[in-house]
């Protein structure tokens, strides 16, 4: 693997993205600020404004560092370059966690600080972990289309699925047993039930990422 | 024997409507092929093979001495590639690109990429989305020729220039061709574009090599013989006659294996040369896809 080349591509994705990236923080920081402060109505609005935003700069990412090659013609010129293929797939899943993690992280540490310092809303403590990752879960399942099919139909298909998960998953998780339970009470608590659905994001996380990294190492047409 | 810059050896490539079909191709170091054929003959199939891009399903590659794809990241630090469907990034500026490839080339020339872009009259703080499309393609050729590759691969450089660009793209490139020795490989449907710069020719046709061979051989054993026939005199058949045109006692014969004897061969037959005709790249390229194809329909 030449570390110095995947290196350079993602720098060179992190230079034309960082324009939405900062914009998305500032309207991430905001949607936290309206959670924290605007009270009943401005937390649930605030709520709706932070994921979407976090959707967002996930939906930018992808479409910019994967779609966007493919689209715009700039996919010959990247693969003119002394990288192969396992490389460039390397350097594209590497680029997308590496922006989105940290602003995931931020965004995620701030609910979770809300969530802490409000005794009211202790009980959401392990839903707002387990949501929070679905949504980093749904972000991958865009990585792993947009990496395979190079396509914009796709992509834009595995963010709707991705969203609609999000408010499945929501509901689901809310009636299983062992985090239903005093969830919208005062008391901080993680059960079993919400490790084994931590534990079970991350492996369809590990599985959409491997998969996809399966799927370009066998695959036979770059261009 | 010269090194041997890229080499094919029975090649294919299926794809559901069209196929590759065992391309052998040689390209001796230090030479210029101009690979031609029409739009969807397999030209740009055979480039991705060479650039790793596309894996041919059988056949071997060899590029520079690498195995392709498997080596593809080494044999591509010495090439240059430029593609008629390749673009650079539109918000960033030609600077930022010559920024972005220069730690990744060892043998990247500053001083040779700041001559070519006052050669090429580039504004280098310009971004790209606002350039012409003829100052893209020289802008995608400076990027290739400063990294001084080994290899430089042009597919379908030309196309879409209005003919000035093209022009200018073309005597440019010669310029600096004129510079040093390179190996290149120039695929085009323009057979103009190619007889300026190449000294082999290949001819590519639905997917298979159908002729190669120097210029100058290809110029000089392709004829057109215009006869005059007797009444009742039938046309001469020689050995390398690829078509017959013309009508009645006014049969025009192209052959690809001219020989001066053919002309005294045909007047002891009875039939009057009137012309031996030199043919143009384009000419041959066309009667020898026609030949082949119509060999191939009999």
């Amino acid at each position: 693997m030449n570390y110095a080349m995947v290196r350079r591509l993602i720098l060179k994705d992190w230079y034309f993205m960082r324009g939405p990236i900062l914009l998305s923080l500032a309207g991430g920081l905001v949607s936290l600020a309206i959670v924290a402060f605007a009270g009943k109505v401005g937390f649930f609005l605030g709520l709706l404004l932070l994921i979407t935003t976090m959707v967002a700069i996930g939906a930018t990412l992808v479409m910019g560092t994967l779609v966007g090659e493919r689209e715009n013609q700039t996919l010959a010129f990247v693969m003119s370059l002394p990288v192969s293929h396992l490389e460039y797939t390397s350097a594209k899943i590497l680029v997308n966690l590496l922006i989105f993690i940290p602003f995931w992280v931020i965004l995620v540490a701030g609910s979770l600080a809300l969530v802490v310092i409000s005794p009211v809303i202790h009980g959401l403590f392990a839903y707002t972990v387990i949501m929070s990752v679905e949504i980093l879960a749904g972000i991958c399942l865009m990585i792993a289309v947009a990496l395979v099919t190079e396509s914009k139909g796709w992509t834009i298909s595995a963010m709707v699925v991705g969203n609609l998960a999000i408010n499945i998953v929501g509901y689901l998780v809310a009636h299983i047993p062992g985090i239903s339970n005093g969830m919208f009470g005062t008391v901080i608590q993680w059960r079993p039930a919400a490790s084994f659905t931590l534990a079970t994001e991350f492996a369809l996380i590990a599985l959409l990422l491997g998969g996809a990294y399966f799927i370009q190492s066998r695959k036979k047409d770059f261009l | 024997m010269s090194e041997l810059s890229v080499q094919f050896q029975g090649v294919s490539k299926k794809y559901p409507h069209f196929s590759l079909d065992e391309i052998d191709l040689e390209l001796p170091a230090g030479s210029i092929m101009g690979l031609i054929g029409a739009n969807g003959a397999g030209k740009s199939t055979t480039i991705r093979i060479l650039m790793g891009l596309v894996h041919q399903d059988a056949g071997s590659v060899r590029v520079l001495g690498h195995p392709m794809p498997a080596d593809q990241a080494a044999a591509k630090l010495d090439i240059g590639f430029v593609s008629e469907d390749m673009r650079l990034y539109g918000q960033a500026t030609l600077a930022w690109h010559m920024e972005f490839l220069r730690p990744i080339y060892p043998r990247w020339d500053q001083p040779y990429a700041e001559a070519l872009v006052r050669r090429f009259d580039l504004t280098p703080q310009q971004k790209i989305k606002g350039l012409s499309h003829g100052q893209r393609v020289k802008a995608a050729l400076l990027l290739a020729l400063a990294r001084r590759p080994r290899l430089l691969v042009l597919d379908e450089p030309t196309t879409g220039l209005d003919p000035v660009a093209r022009k200018e793209v073309l005597d440019e490139l010669m310029a600096v061709l004129a510079d040093e020795e390179r190996t290149i490989l120039f695929s085009s449907h323009n057979t103009l574009d190619v007889e300026q710069i190449s000294d082999q020719i290949t001819f590519i046709d639905r997917g298979r090599i159908i002729d190669s061979d120097d210029k100058e051989a290809f110029l000089d054993r392709w004829r057109r013989l215009r006869l005059v026939l007797p009444p009742d005199g039938a046309v001469p058949r020689f050995p390398g006659i690829v078509q017959v045109d013309g009508s009645g006692r006014l049969p025009v014969l192209t052959t690809n294996n001219f020989e001066p004897a053919m002309v005294s061969a045909c007047n002891e037959l009875g039939a009057t040369v009137q012309a031996v005709d030199t043919m143009t790249l384009e000419e041959i390229f066309v009667a020898n896809v026609h030949s082949r194809r119509e060999r191939l329909s009999a």
